[in-house]
């Protein structure tokens, strides 16, 4: 693993379909210079592109400033090779999430990760749930009042993840990005198609107006969605591990108001769930975080 | 009527696959599958043969972080040689496909189990999957016990922490010592199934 220079071309393999913004930016350099707005260009060549094992990983700035007393939005940003992948915060049947551990300087903390929507990887008789090619960890970074403007202000944070393809690789790196302090926040327009792409990627709340609910049979528990509009697609993506057989075929049944989906219980669940969370993914694209209560079947309901 | 018939249909496959039960499966609680299957030395073995004592089955792929944060820091070895020392059948199971990580022949195997000091009371060598299937072993490792009536009363991780760093094995509960523990003395396991940690077991597509 080496650490590149965001603002040179990286040393080795360079991944034809990457997306990373740095290289944008050295061929906008000379423009911002002439205009002199070099600081911008010394802002965002201070973070750091490293070469990981089959990904490279960056930290990136939805602004290219801080201002005191306003949320900052960061990302890791990981650009995986071809057949490798990450994993969701639930990762299915194998797998470890990514674990991000900051260190930052007082009057800054770090929200928990928002997790995009992942896809589900099977093979086999398995199924994961993750990432591949491209993907931003969006984290949210409170921001405190007293931070004075001027002041540099350096990220640094830590990361563990495990990269998966045919086979598994733990890797780990510690990445970092300096950005000023200012009075007015100033968003980098490098990230800006970044930033955008990884918001269309984060599950929505669930609307007002649906409804989910769950009964609870011997081996299934069948999801009734109420969206006032027929469902013709859907996939359910647990939260919580050993509740549902994650490589099972997930069965729908449209109806007028939404679906009924079929989830397997996982043989692991010994004990009676009573809130099944999850992400509920329509048409292969939106996503809601739905919480559904459950409900034990009626006796002599069961394959009606 | 077209669409009528196609609703229908649905509305059939759909209850269908909802009366689908589980027709494979090691749940605790309920029996062992039964299995035969065949050591690195050629020996074969029936679990029913083994009725009377407790057996654990370890699923194994020696390329594996996670088994390797086992291995290589002595903790599966100490786990075997305690356990089958106190009367404890240990299986060590590979399930990995030839051609895909973990795959061993025989003799391959007892070279790794004499460098490694590892002392199961055997490796059972599943290179089809069929033993991995039947139990639906997800993970290396991921880990079986059953009990002396050959009922399954744990299934899931070896411990509490999903890493594949050997530095969080000392301040881990290492759920097979518990679940052997409690079982032992008569007492029900507590928490008798947990989410397995590792790499995906690499069956044959």
């Amino acid at each position: 693993m080496g650490k590149i220079d965001a603002c040179r071309e990286p040393r080795g393999r360079r991944a034809s379909r990457s997306k990373i913004e740095p290289y944008r930016m050295r061929r906008l350099l000379p423009f911002l210079a002439a205009m002199g707005l070099s600081w911008v260009g010394w802002a965002a060549c201070n973070a750091e592109t490293i070469q990981a094992r089959h990904a490279r990983v960056e930290l990136v700035s939805q602004q290219v400033n801080i201002v005191p007393a306003q949320q900052l939005l960061l990302g890791v940003h990981f650009v995986l090779e071809k057949h490798w992948h990450i994993y969701w915060t639930n990762p299915g049947d194998s797998g470890q999430p990514p674990v991000l551990q900051w260190q930052l300087p007082s009057g800054l903390s770090a929200g928990a990760i928002e997790w995009p929507r992942p896809e589900k990887l099977q093979r086999s008789s398995l199924a994961d749930y993750g990432y591949q090619d491209d993907i931003v960890l969006l984290v949210p970074v409170r921001v405190a009042s007293g931070l004075k403007d001027g002041d540099k202000v350096d990220l640094r944070r830590q990361a563990k993840w495990l990269i998966c393809a045919d086979v598994c690789i733990p890797d780990h790196a510690e990445l970092h990005l300096s950005l000023p302090v200012a009075s007015t926040p100033e968003h980098n327009q490098n990230q800006k198609a970044l930033f955008a792409e990884a918001g269309k990627r984060l599950p929505q709340p669930w609307p007002h107006s649906w409804k989910a609910s769950v009964v609870s049979g011997k081996d299934d528990f069948v999801l009734s969605i109420s969206a006032g509009k027929p469902i013709s697609a859907a996939e359910f993506f647990p939260l919580m591990p050993e509740q549902i057989e994650n490589a099972a075929p997930q069965p729908l049944q449209t109806t007028p108001a939404g679906a009924k989906i079929i989830l397997k219980k996982s043989d692991q669940l010994l004990k009676p769930v009573h809130l099944l969370k999850g992400l509920l993914v329509l048409g292969g694209a939106e996503s809601y975080m739905v919480e559904a209560p459950v409900t034990p079947i009626r006796s002599g309901e069961q394959n009606k | 009527m077209k669409t009528l018939t196609r609703t229908m249909f649905h509305i059939t496959l759909f209850w269908l696959l909802v009366g689908m039960g589980t027709a494979l499966a090691a749940k605790v609680g309920d029996p062992a599958p039964g299995f035969t299957a065949n050591d690195s030395n050629g020996k074969t073995h029936r679990l029913s043969e083994y009725k009377g004592k407790y057996v654990v089955l370890e699923w194994h792929n020696q390329g594996c972080p996670y088994t390797r944060k086992h291995y290589e820091s002595g903790n599966m070895q100490r786990l075997q040689k305690e356990w089958t020392g106190k009367g404890i059948v240990w299986f060590t199971v590979i399930s990995s496909a030839p051609g895909t990580q973990g795959y061993v022949t025989a003799p391959e195997e007892n070279d790794y189990v004499k460098k490694m000091n590892a002392v199961p009371t055997a490796v059972l060598l599943d290179p089809d999957g069929s033993l991995g299937h039947l139990y639906a072993a997800r993970t290396t490792p991921h880990m079986y016990i059953i009990d002396p009536h050959g009922v399954l009363v744990y299934n899931g991780a070896i411990d509490d922490h999903p890493t594949s760093d050997a530095s969080d094995i000392p301040g881990s509960k290492n759920y097979v010592s518990a679940a052997l523990q409690e079982a032992m003395s008569g007492r029900k396991v507590t928490e008798a199934a947990t989410r397995p940690y590792g790499c995906s077991v690499k069956y044959k597509d």
